[in-house]
């Protein structure tokens, strides 16, 4: 039992220096940051989103570059950047808002250097050394023969714009929205009639094509896992496909369908060994393809709609909308959960091969960077304003380089210290680290192993004798105190009458010792009855030839309840040759019986013997 | 007698030995200056990125230098700590050129100034702020700055923009350390 208090008290003292520890740390977090501010553009004017931005050895000489997608103003100026060290090298115009850019190694050409593809409306549009290289278009949709019918006729002026209004409209009601041709769509928004007729007559001699749009592009390996190793483009599309599309040949290897529509594809695996893809979408599922089966299948529900979606070896995790913060195995079982502290604008990995981690970067609204092992937060980066886009990589020569774009169109880099220390338990709020200590438990003994092995085999026997056994201490316990009452040998009375209780203590080293009765009336108080004990008398029995004691008898005075009464006995030890001891035993009687009232037994101490001088 | 010993003390204060240092960040030159001071002559070769660390020998103003041209690259940077102790004087070459790694030049080199062994010496500290040829590259004026060496009191330092391919401003620079060398230690 001490043992374990011990135990206790060194748990709880450790624990609390732990949590100075920790508090110390957070502090010295604030004065020394893990990063290097490496530099800070406020008006670089950059709109864009995780997806769109990358880094790229667009030359092949180690020299890693960034290539930004820009949005623009989200209608014109689109472009996409290059950047080297702080400054743009390169730009080209988009037609289309990209929605993602990646850097894809195509060939095996020396020097190794990347295409850079950026996918923008149903296209794919591919660079190679930053000059336009081709043009991917997806494989078009069918077009609903009801449409396609409707607007022969209208080509041949067989029926007029009004007409053709009218049936398309109707066909709507029978066909989704998503399986109409953008022209029905621009169609049928126009107002004017002769703006109607205009239309109709521009897209006279166009052929009528459903185009997709593409919502997410990322890249596989193909055969090998090196770095440069050739990869192949995978798409995912307002269609609700997944395509995989060949970088060499421009063809598609593959193409699936899925329930909804993806809006972040995470690869693992080799396309030509063994692969599976994480399409998260925006009905808040996560859907499992797999090499072998053109079927999805739902691996993981979420409760809200999902920012970004990392997969760190086999788990993945989850940015939601409603500030969760989750991990998953590619299962589909959750394995942990967090409520982060404001709502989640992007994601990105931090790979940090040079120290042999992954973490998770999370870009808050309140202008921070978590970044996350596990489900531990190590670092916290603040950053001059919200982060719209984040990516960590090598940027020109160094390894761990983290580029944010933030909401105010800014562009921050900062750079991991060499000397940054991500301990897996820092900041970690939970249990501490010393109650995973292993206590110094001694090895089990072959006593210890035979009294266990008797007490599986007689476990019934041992437990029915030691109920007799109680049963028998219970029932002469309860022999004892009976005799006791009935005798009045307690030092309590619970004559309902005459409650008293009787103590006593001895004063004193001899031989002549001041014994102390306490006498108390234990009645209640009441009002209209005083409950005085009278007429009551102290006796004591004792050995005569040890003891003397004056006076003989005590005369009590009526005793009031509640009060407790001290009366002083003298007692001398006259057995003066030999250090004696006895019993003495103090009697209260009521005169007029015999039966006494209260008994004390009070054994004496012994007494120095007389010293003679 | 006193002549001889003058003459042999001029003697051996010609041949006297310098201990020197030659770090920054990867790709910033040093091998190339290494290479340029130790045989200015021969053409420039291709240099690969050094592994570990090279020793180099060589005369200079009258003065033997031993130059440890160390690597750059991150997974080597722990290295050049165990080399300060022995250190007479430091070369710490800045890639000019490359103003997004400013930044980790400065973190390193102050690391090297709060280092117990570095800062418990006088020892000079020659700055090169290399490849100033490429265009866009920092003036030494800009690298000063970048660096904060306005604070650094506690050492006699220089900066010298150069370019270690064509060999300008190294002279001047190794001329101010091998100065420094011989006025500190007499
Ligand atoms: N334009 C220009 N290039 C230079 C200059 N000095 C060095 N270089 C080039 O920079 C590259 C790297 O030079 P190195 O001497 O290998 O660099 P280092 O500092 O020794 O690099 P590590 O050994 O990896 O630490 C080489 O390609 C050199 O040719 C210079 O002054 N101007
Ligand atoms: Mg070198």
């Amino acid at each position: 039992m001490v043992a374990i208090y011990i135990t206790l008290l060194q748990v709880f003292i450790l624990s609390s220096i732990y949590i100075k520890m920790t508090s110390e740390d957070q502090d010295e977090k604030e004065k020394h940051s893990n990063w290097l501010n490496a530099h800070y553009d406020p008006v670089a004017g950059f709109y864009t989103f995780s997806t769109c931005i990358t880094f790229a050895d667009l030359n092949g000489d180690g020299d890693h570059k960034l290539v930004i997608a820009d949005l623009g103003t989200g209608l014109y100026n689109m472009t996409i950047k290059v950047l080297k060290g702080t400054s743009i090298i390169q730009e080209n115009t988009l037609l289309d808002l990209p929605t993602g850019v990646t850097s894809v190694y195509m060939d095996l050409a020396e020097p190794r250097t990347p295409g850079v593809v950026v996918a923008s409306g149903s296209g794919l549009f591919v660079y190679k050394s930053m000059r336009p290289y081709y043009k991917y278009n997806l494989p078009l949709l069918p077009v609903l023969p009801e449409e396609a019918v409707l607007w022969d006729q209208a080509n041949n002026e067989n029926l007029d714009p009004l007409t053709l209004a009218e049936a398309l409209d109707g066909l709507k009601k029978s066909h989704p929205t998503s399986s109409f041709t953008a022209r029905t769509s621009h169609f049928l928004q126009i107002e004017n009639d002769a703006d109607a007729r205009q239309f109709v007559d521009d897209h006279k001699h166009k052929p009528l094509k459903r185009e997709t749009v593409i919502t997410c592009v990322t890249t596989i390996k193909k055969s090998m896992a090196e770095d440069d190793a050739i990869s192949c483009i995978v798409v995912g599309t307002e269609h609700k496909q997944v395509y995989i599309i060949d970088s060499e040949a421009f063809t598609p290897l593959q193409d699936y369908e899925i329930a909804s529509v993806p809006v972040i594809v995470n690869v693992s695996g080799l396309f030509d060994v063994d692969f599976r893809m994480f399409a998260a979408c925006r009905d808040g599922c996560v859907y499992v393809l797999k090499k072998d089966s053109l079927q999805s299948r739902v691996c993981i529900e979420l409760d809200s709609s999902i920012v970004g979606m990392e997969r760190i070896h086999k788990h993945l995790i989850f940015a939601l909308a409603d500030k969760t913060f989750s991990c998953y195995t590619t299962r589909g079982k959750q394995i942990w959960n967090l409520q982060l502290p404001a709502d989640v604008l992007c994601t990105a990995v931090m790979d940090h091969r040079a120290k042999g981690f992954k973490a998770v970067l999370v870009g808050l609204d309140n202008s921070e960077v978590r970044v996350y092992r596990e489900k531990n937060l190590v670092d916290i980066i603040k950053l001059n304003d919200r982060p719209q886009a984040l990516c960590f990589g090598r940027y020109g020569r160094e390894d761990s380089t983290l580029v944010a774009v933030l909401a105010s169109g800014a562009l921050q880099v900062m750079i991991l210290k060499r000397t940054a220390e991500y301990a897996d338990h820092s900041s970690h709020k939970g249990p501490p680290m010393s109650q995973k200590m292993k206590l110094n438990i001694p090895k089990k003994t072959q006593l210890f192993v035979d009294q266990t092995v008797r007490e599986r085999e007689n476990g019934t026997k041992m437990f029915q004798n030691f109920q007799h056994d109680l049963q028998l201490m219970r029932l002469s316990v309860a022999q004892t105190y009976l005799k006791g009452l009935q005798s009045s040998m307690t030092p309590l009375s619970d004559d309902p009458s005459m409650p008293l209780k009787l103590s006593a203590t001895v004063r004193g080293i001899g031989p002549v010792f001041q014994m102390l009765l306490t006498i108390e009336n234990t009645a209640a108080i009441s009002l209209n009855d005083p409950k005085l004990a009278t007429g009551l008398i102290v006796l004591f029995k004792y050995s005569d030839t040890i003891y003397s004691i004056k006076p003989l008898v005590l005369e009590l005075p009526a005793l009031a309840p509640e009060i407790s009464y001290k009366f002083a006995v003298r007692i001398h030890c006259i057995a003066s040759d030999r250090p004696a001891q006895d019993t003495i035993t103090a009697l209260i009687v009521k005169r007029g019986t015999k039966k006494p009232l209260v008994t004390a037994n009070i054994s004496m101490p012994v007494s120095e013997g007389v010293i003679v001088v | 007698m006193g002549l001889m010993d003058k003459l042999f003390g001029w003697m051996k204060s010609k041949k006297k030995t310098a201990c020197i240092l030659c770090i920054g960040l990867d790709n910033s030159g040093k091998t190339t200056i290494i290479n340029h001071l130790k045989s200015p002559e021969s053409s420039h070769q291709d240099v690969v990125p050094t592994v570990g660390f090279n020793v180099e020998k060589f005369m200079m103003s009258n003065l033997v230098f031993t130059v440890f041209d160390m690597s750059g690259q991150g997974r080597y940077r722990n290295l050049w700590e165990h080399y300060y102790k022995e250190t007479n004087g430091i070369i710490f070459v800045v890639d000019s050129a490359d103003k997004l790694r400013m930044a980790v030049a400065k973190d390193e080199l102050d690391q090297l100034l709060k280092h117990p062994s570095v800062a418990a010496k006088r020892i000079p500290i020659l700055f090169f702020a290399n490849k100033m040829d490429v265009r866009d590259a920092l003036s030494a004026v800009k690298c000063t700055k970048l660096l904060g060496l306005e604070s650094l009191k506690e050492k006699p330092w220089h900066i010298c923009a150069s370019n270690a391919t064509t060999g300008e401003g190294l002279n001047e620079g190794v001329g101010w350390l091998s100065e420094q060398l011989q006025t500190l230690r007499p």
